[in-house]
Parts: C-alpha cells; sequence; structure tokens
C-alpha cells in the first residue's frame, strides 16, 4: 500500500518533469518544419501548376496564417487529439499512425526480446568468466554488434539468407506478395493470425519476421551485453558476493540471484534508452526490409516534405521515449530499495 | 568444535596458467589499443592516397561494364552505372574520414565549452543550458539530423555542423557533472582567491581537471558519427548526389543485391564497420587508462 501511494507519487512528479519537455519538443519539431521544409502543395497538383491555384490550396491549409496562429491551431488540434491533415495522404496523421503502429510494435517487441536474451546472459557469462575465452568472445561479438550499421547487416543477412541460401524470403514487407493479411483485431501478423487460427499465414508472418528481428536484436543486444558484463564485473567483486560465497552458495546462484539484480540498475537504464526509439518504428530497418511501420512513414514524410506527418511521427516518437524514462524511473524503486527513501 | 567452511575458497591456479592468463589479460587491453591504432592509421594512409591516386576516377561512370564482379582489373568490382567500387572507396573514405575529424572537433569544443559554463555557473545558465539539452535528447537522433540536413541542405560543412550538433549532447553533461563536482575544491577556491576571474577559474583551472571521462569518449563519438554519417548517406541526405560516401555507396548496391551482385554494398559496409569498430576498440583502451578501476 504504502509503496504504491510512493510510486505513484513519483510516477506523477517525473510526467510532470516531463511535460515541459514534450512541450518543448514539440513547438521545436513544429517551427523547424514549417520554416525549412519545402512547399507542400506540390503533393497536391502538378509541378506547372498555376500560382493561383496553390494559393487556394495554402488558404486551405491554413498556410497563409502567421507561423504564431498556424501553431495556436496546431495545439489546439493536439489537445482534440488531432495531429492535423497529413498533405501526402490526406487523412488526419493520428489515423495514419494508428495504422502503422502495430507493425512498428511487433518488429521492435521481438526485436527487444531477442537483445535482452543475447545480451543480459552474454554479459553476465562474460563477467563470470572474466578474461578467459567465454570473455573475450562476448566482447568481441558485442563490439561487432556495435560497429555494424544495421542498414548493411540487415542487406547482408538478405543476401546471404534469402538470395544465396535461399531458407528465408527476401524483404517483401510483413508478408509475403499477393498473402492476404488476417482479420485486423491488434494490428500485428502473428498475433491476429494466431487468434483467428490462420495457421499458413502465421508462418509466412513469422518467415518474413526473422531476419529484421535478428538485425534489431543482435544491433540492440550490444550494448546491453557491454553494460551488464561491466555492473557484474563490479557486483561481482563486491562484498556481499564475498559473503555469499563464504556461507557456501556456488554454481549460478551467485551471479544470477545475488550479483545480477545488484547490476540491474544500469542494465534497465540503458533498456530504457532504446525502447522509446525501438518502438517509434526503426526508419533504416524497416526501409530496407520494406516493413509497412512508422519509421517508413517518418522518411517518406521527410522526402515528400509532408510537415503534418512528420511532426506527428515526432511528437509520438518523443512521447514514447519520455514515457519509457519515467518508467524506468519507477522500476529503480522496485530494483533498489534504496531509492524509495 | 568442527565448524568447516562449506566451501574452500578455490585453490590458486597453477602457476604456468595463471602466468599465462595474466599474460592474456596484460596483452588484451593494449592489443586492442594497437589493433585500433593500426586500423585508424590505415584508413588515414587510404585517405591520404585518394589526394593523389586512385585506380580509376572515383567520379566517373562507366569505366566499366556496370554490375562487373570483382576482377584483375576492377579489384572490388563495379556498380550498377560501371564506377569502379575501390576508387570511389578510397574517396569515399576521405570524405568520411573529414567529416568525421571535424564533427569530433567541434562537437567536444562546443560541448566542453557549455558543459564548463553549466557545470561551474550553476543556477539559471545551468537550468536554461540543460532545459534545452533535453529537448533535443528527446528526439530520435537520425530523425533530428534527417529534419535538420532536410533543413539546411546537403554539403559537406552543414553536415559536419549537424553530426556535432547531435553528438554534442554527451561531452556537455560529461564536463558538467565533473566541473559541478570540483567547483568548491580547493584548487578553485585558491585560484579565486589569488583574483582569478570566474572565466578563468572555470576554464583555466577546472576544465583542465575535468577533461578525463570527456578524452575517454571521444572515440566512441567518433565511431558514433561515422555510423550517423553513413546512415544519413544511405537515405541519400547529407552530401550532394553522387559524393562518393559510404552510406550513399552501400544504397546505390541495395537492389543489387537481390540479383547477386553484392560486392556494390559489401566493401563499403565493411570499411563502416572497420573504423566503427576500431574507434570502439580505442575507446574501451582509452577508458581503462583512465580509470585504472576499470581494468582490474
Amino acid at each position: 500500500m504504502v509503496l504504491t501511494v510512493l510510486l505513484l507519487r513519483h510516477a506523477l512528479a517525473k510526467s510532470l518533469w516531463a511535460l515541459p519537455v514534450a512541450f518543448g519538443v514539440v513547438t521545436v519539431t513544429f517551427f523547424v518544419s514549417r520554416v525549412f521544409a519545402g512547399d507542400p502543395t506540390n503533393l497536391y497538383v502538378p509541378v506547372d501548376a498555376d500560382e493561383s491555384v496553390r494559393q487556394a490550396i495554402r488558404e486551405r491549409l491554413g498556410l497563409n496564417d502567421p507561423l504564431v496562429v498556424q501553431f495556436g491551431h496546431f495545439l489546439a488540434g493536439l489537445l482534440h487529439g488531432s495531429l492535423g491533415e497529413s498533405f501526402s495522404t490526406g487523412r488526419d496523421v493520428t489515423v495514419d499512425l494508428w495504422d502503422r503502429m502495430p507493425a512498428s510494435l511487433e518488429l521492435g517487441l521481438l526485436g527487444l526480446v531477442l537483445a535482452v536474451a543475447l545480451g543480459v546472459p552474454g554479459g553476465v557469462i562474460a563477467a563470470v568468466h572474466g578474461e578467459r575465452v567465454p570473455d573475450f568472445l562476448v566482447r568481441g561479438v558485442s563490439l561487432a554488434g556495435l560497429a555494424l550499421p544495421q542498414f548493411w547487416l540487415g542487406l547482408i543477412l538478405v543476401w546471404l539468407f534469402a538470395v544465396q541460401l535461399g531458407w528465408l524470403p527476401g524483404p517483401q514487407g510483413q508478408l509475403p506478395t499477393g498473402m492476404a493479411p488476417p482479420p485486423r483485431i491488434t494490428g500485428m501478423i502473428l498475433l491476429d493470425s494466431a487468434l483467428t487460427g490462420n495457421w499458413a499465414t502465421w508462418w509466412a508472418g513469422a518467415q518474413q519476421l526473422v531476419l529484421p528481428v535478428v538485425t534489431l536484436g543482435f544491433t540492440t543486444a550490444a550494448p546491453l551485453a557491454r553494460i551488464t558484463r561491466t555492473a557484474m564485473v563490479e557486483a561481482l567483486g563486491s562484498e556481499y558476493v564475498r559473503t555469499a560465497v563464504a556461507m557456501g552458495h556456488h554454481g549460478w546462484v551467485i551471479p544470477f540471484k545475488y550479483a545480477l539484480r545488484n547490476a540491474l540498475l544500469p542494465i534497465v537504464t540503458t533498456l530504457g534508452g532504446t525502447v522509446g526509439f525501438v518502438f517509434s518504428g526503426v526508419i533504416l530497418l524497416e526501409s530496407i526490409f520494406a516493413w509497412p511501420g512508422m519509421g517508413q512513414y517518418a522518411l517518406q514524410a521527410i522526402q515528400m516534405s509532408d510537415f503534418t506527418g512528420l511532426q506527428g511521427f515526432v511528437i509520438y516518437a518523443a512521447i514514447l521515449h519520455v514515457i519509457a524514462y519515467v518508467v524506468v524511473d519507477v522500476l529503480y524503486l522496485f530494483i533498489d530499495p534504496r531509492t524509495r527513501s | 568444535m568442527t565448524t568447516t567452511v562449506a566451501q574452500a575458497p578455490a585453490p590458486a591456479a597453477p602457476p604456468a596458467r595463471a602466468r599465462r592468463r595474466a599474460r592474456f589479460a596484460r596483452f588484451s587491453g593494449p592489443l586492442g589499443v594497437r589493433i585500433g591504432l593500426a586500423i585508424v592509421a590505415a584508413y588515414l594512409l587510404v585517405a591520404v592516397l585518394s589526394w593523389f591516386w586512385t585506380p580509376y576516377d572515383p567520379l566517373a561512370l562507366a569505366v566499366g561494364d556496370p554490375y562487373g564482379a570483382p576482377s584483375a582489373a576492377h579489384w572490388l568490382g563495379t556498380d550498377r552505372l560501371g564506377a569502379d567500387v575501390l576508387s570511389r572507396l578510397m574517396a569515399a573514405t576521405r570524405v568520411n574520414l573529414v567529416v568525421m575529424l571535424f564533427a569530433v572537433a567541434t562537437g567536444l569544443a562546443v560541448g566542453t565549452a557549455l558543459g564548463t559554463l553549466a557545470g561551474y555557473f550553476g543556477g539559471v545558465t545551468d537550468t536554461v543550458i540543460m532545459r534545452i539539452l533535453e529537448v533535443f535528447q528527446a528526439f530520435p537522433t537520425l530523425l533530428l539530423a534527417m529534419l535538420v540536413v532536410q533543413a539546411v541542405g546537403p554539403g559537406t560543412v552543414n553536415l559536419i555542423l549537424i553530426m556535432a550538433f547531435v553528438g554534442m549532447p554527451p561531452y556537455l553533461r560529461l564536463v558538467r557533472a565533473e566541473v559541478m563536482s570540483r567547483r568548491s575544491w580547493q584548487f578553485a577556491e585558491a585560484a579565486r582567491m589569488v583574483g582569478a576571474r570566474p572565466m578563468r577559474v572555470a576554464f583555466g583551472h577546472l576544465l583542465p581537471n575535468s577533461i578525463g571521462p570527456v578524452l575517454a569518449y571521444i572515440a566512441v563519438n567518433a565511431a558514433w558519427v561515422s555510423l550517423l554519417t553513413a546512415a544519413l548517406g544511405f537515405l541519400g541526405l547529407g552530401l550532394p548526389p553522387g559524393t562518393p560516401e559510404w552510406g550513399s555507396m552501400v544504397a546505390r548496391g541495395q537492389d543489387a543485391i537481390m540479383t547477386g551482385q553484392w560486392w556494390v554494398s559489401f566493401f563499403p559496409g565493411l570499411a563502416i564497420v572497420g573504423i566503427a569498430g576500431a574507434c570502439y576498440l580505442l575507446g574501451d583502451g582509452l577508458a581503462d587508462f583512465l580509470d585504472p578501476r576499470r581494468s582490474s
């Protein structure tokens, strides 16, 4: 009970801190994209269109108002849950993002699970076998994971597994070309096809997911493995671990039960820093694998100077990022009782 | 009373094994640094060489057949437009290294200066700097870079400034924390007592004593800048189209991957991995060197 109150108070305080940051992000995005982006009327009419036609469009979109007035309209819309009309799709940006969110979430969620499954045990093993073969192996692999550009790793994996070996399908998005998606429940292919018992679709979707998930998981695991190793080396050298050894504990109980719990803070912090960005769609990865997620939406918005679409995405990403920070801060209370005071 | 210790401390490793392990441990630190330095030196050499000589003109198209496989005439093959991959790779090394070096230097200078100000003066200065920083850090980095690049247009100088701008926050935070923790130490007090002005105390006395963690971060930042530059290049942003640059070279081979012409994308990507990996090795070595506790 006390803990619940404490948690709520803490989360509230953190959220209050986050509000000005979120407002700052909205403001910067709005002005940067308005002042510098190209002419969005090109999205509505041919290049050789008459200037009066363009003027009419600008008038309709409210682009002729002073910037401050436009900003006011935009903020008012935001408070009503609308991000404005996308210049490239003609729909409200919230609708566009809602459509594309599940694809990014599915990829991001599986990628993160893989990253944690690889990175945390990898770091623990490296720390336990300090300066011996397993340690050098983990350090070498995580160094590679840090140095590999995601877009290149994705391409090379496609070349190896889809083109050369033919084990997996090429980059065609969530499902092979021509295959109908399952009825939309959550929007995530694996979940929806499983819920509707559509196993052929499930299998096809799973195959499409392998390469992007591996690319994302491997590159995200690398920093996790490194931070886990560093934190674990410190924890394993501590007096409470020495005491635990002296009391007769041995084997993997020491690293996983005693040391890992104490090493969790930096691990969770690192994870929190990546979660927001992973869930808002990994721009390059989605572009390589033709993944119809939010990252591709952002890329198209930039390339087509659709600044309402772009600012909608940025706001969504920033909010996710801020939420991740708040969650991490609240998690601290669970992990380390000392932070509860 | 016969209390037995539940588990005796592990017997000391046999001397030969212990010695071997100790030698390996001592070796691995400097070895990483040596490998890193050797790779960076090799890249610098290629960059300088590309100024005077490349096998073909890196900007010339159709010096060979489109998508020619690696051969004696074209060691790393040719791309979609028949340009020589090796020549472009050499020229790109120069372009990418220039961006990396200048971006790191600029980010370092601006970041440490602002961090010193924020850390030393605190109060309003600190609050203003940190709030602005938090706003920019809430953006996904690549997206922020894309946004600004789209806004200011392509070009080497613009790209360097953008990379410095998005790479600066960690420098600022590191220096701020160090300066803040030292500003009331005795050497700072002493400097104030002999009449040094605040700016002199901050930049002449506190900054040099706070630079350690920053130095270790430089290599990491360099790796990060090369990866981000390549990512922008891959999207066709940052430098004028056609400029030899690793990321844009990978993009030029993207379609060919599906038809089996792997060499167009493979070699430029390898170049990115090489420099980024070397920088991380150097960064780890520097961190161990500057913080002996870490290498225990």
